[in-house]
């Protein structure tokens, strides 16, 4: 049997993302994909939550990109609750989160460096701020030689790296990744998962998704796990499978 | 958004929905080409109501020699004292009768001959079977029937005949020619509405993935929408400018060139739209087509494409 512990203390450190007491389900009648979930994630932490599929990892994440609103309870992201969030200011807060996908949704005419560019260019950047900041995004994923290439022409792990890439290039506070690491060999992982874990050292919250093993025992992080979406393990530095007493 | 990627998205929409683009333009030219034409003939009619009124007159026709199966004319041709009896009814009904003057045989056959200068029949007609006739102006037009009982039968008149009868026909032909444009502008105005609106759905569906990642990064929903709306806006444009030059090109060398050339020698009772009454309507007709594209794909861009 498994058990729910909270192993940090949160008092003085900032709430970036925070559920209360949230259920979530699509249709009544549905089954719950989240049931009574509680979670604080403070600035600069590294979490992954884990979990069997259709556990409702990405159902969380849904929630803090304001993709969906809770049946019940309450979502906080950056000290906004988006229950009271108006429509009009949804579009800022989703500027303060970047998203990072399985299946990378890369725009395939575009090259590397035009994918990166197009978030700037959508939300107004100046021609100088695209010209600087892109290469030094693409630096950052190492990719800052593919700038041209077209994602066809990429690997899975380095058309991984372009997702990241274009997520973190308007320097957002916090960065989610669901299942990140799901359509890629063990290594190329471990390299996406090292790549997100230099980003969260530069003061990112990182929330990644996902139900590799290999990768959530390598990096030790802390561990939320998901079962029936109720959360069943809170854990600082955790595995994917330990089970920790109360 | 910056107006140089704003324009970047919007060829780039325009060009990967070419053939949609194209039916947009034509339907909205057919369209607006059928509004402006019911509304020119509606101009039509009140210009020429006005200008005709003013010049038709009513006609009385005096006896021929040949009307010999009228009763009023059963000897014959009309006499001198018929004739001048008739004047002088003419001059006891004023005010009503504002003005009439005397068309005699000679200048009745000149007319005719000068009318009928194409037809094989001229030759055949005799002189004396043109008859000669009062034309009378009145004050008020619609009180024609007073003319009519006051000279019907009298004697040397073979007829009456109010002219207005004949350019009412013209002006009736002219209303169902503008209600039957009105009407099919009407119908290719929803057909117009249903095909923008099926665009943005289709152009949502082959953009559905540039349009995720905007939304995903932050970019307002006014912002999501507005490339979509400028690509309806463009194309309606430019089948607006099509229907304009296609109207330009029907007033100006079906109309103003061809029709009043053809009429220009029919007495000069002609007053036809021109040029003019296009520039008077297109402002109603491109703000009206922009103003409809814009709240239409605004609509559909609502149902259609999530922000």
């Amino acid at each position: 049997m498994v058990t729910a512990v909270t192993p940090l203390s949160l008092e003085k450190r900032v709430r970036m993302i925070t559920l209360e007491q949230v259920s979530l389900r699509y249709a009544k009648g549905d089954p719950w994909a989240l049931r009574e979930v509680d979670l604080d994630v403070t600035r600069g932490e590294f979490c992954f939550v884990v979990g069997p599929s259709g556990s409702g990892k990405s159902s969380l994440l849904r929630l803090v990109n304001l993709e969906q609103q809770p049946t019940q309870g309450r979502v906080l992201v950056a000290g906004h609750d988006l229950g009271e969030l108006p429509h009009r200011r949804v579009h800022l807060l989703r500027r303060q989160i970047g998203v990072v996908f399985q299946d990378f949704r890369l725009l395939s005419g575009r090259t590397v460096a035009q994918n990166v560019a197009y978030v700037l260019q959508v939300l107004g950047a100046r021609a100088h701020e695209i010209r600087q900041r892109v290469p030094e995004t693409l630096a950052l994923v190492g990719l800052q030689d593919k700038g041209r290439r077209l994602p066809h022409e990429l690997s899975g792990g380095e058309q991984q790296r372009v997702a990241i890439a274009r997520a973190m290039v308007n320097k957002p506070p916090i960065l989610l990744a669901d299942e990140p690491t799901g359509n890629l060999d063990p290594d190329t992982s471990a390299e996406i998962v090292a790549i997100l874990d230099r980003i969260n050292r530069a003061g990112t919250t990182v929330v990644m998704a996902t139900h590799d093993t290999t990768i959530v025992d390598q990096f030790r992080k802390r561990v939320v796990q998901l079962h029936e979406g109720r959360v069943v393990r809170d854990q600082a530095e955790g595995g994917y499978r330990e089970v920790v007493a109360q | 958004m910056r107006p140089g990627f704003l324009l970047g998205e919007v060829a780039n929409g325009l060009r990967r929905n070419a053939s949609m683009v194209v039916s947009v333009v034509l339907v909205t030219m057919v369209s607006l080409f059928f509004l402006g034409v019911g509304l020119l003939a509606q101009a039509q009619v009140s210009t020429a109501k006005g200008y005709w009124y003013d010049k038709v007159q009513v006609s009385i026709f005096l006896c021929t020699p040949d009307s010999v199966d009228v009763a009023s004319c059963a000897g014959g041709g009309v006499t001198p004292e018929q004739r001048e009896q008739v004047a002088a009814d003419l001059d006891g009904l004023q005010p009503l009768v504002t003005e009439y003057f005397y068309e005699s045989n000679d200048e009745a056959y000149e007319r005719f001959r000068e009318q009928f200068r194409n037809s094989p029949v001229l030759d055949s007609i005799p002189k004396e079977a043109i008859p000669e006739s009062y034309r009378v102006n009145l004050s008020d037009p619609s009180k024609y029937e007073v003319i009519r009982a006051a000279f019907e039968n009298a004697p040397g008149v073979e007829s009456v005949e109010d002219q207005r009868e004949v350019v009412d026909k013209l002006f009736t032909f002219l209303g169902v020619l503008s209600v039957g444009a009105l009407a099919l502008a009407v119908a290719m105005v929803v057909c117009a509405v249903l095909l923008i609106s099926t665009t943005i759905r289709l152009t949502a569906w082959t953009r559905r993935r540039e349009t995720a990642i905007k939304r995903m990064v932050g970019a307002s929903a006014f912002s999501i929408r507005l490339p979509f709306v400028l690509e309806t806006v463009v194309a309606t444009l430019i089948g607006a400018g099509l229907a304009v030059g296609l109207l330009w090109a029907t007033v100006r060398y079906g109309i103003t060139g061809f029709l009043s050339e053809l009429l220009a020698g029919d007495s000069g009772l002609i007053s036809l739209v021109g040029p003019r009454d296009l520039w008077l309507i297109t402002p109603f007709l491109v703000g009206g087509a922009l103003l409809l594209a814009v709240v239409t794909a605004w609509l559909a861009l609502h149902r259609h494409v999530r922000v």
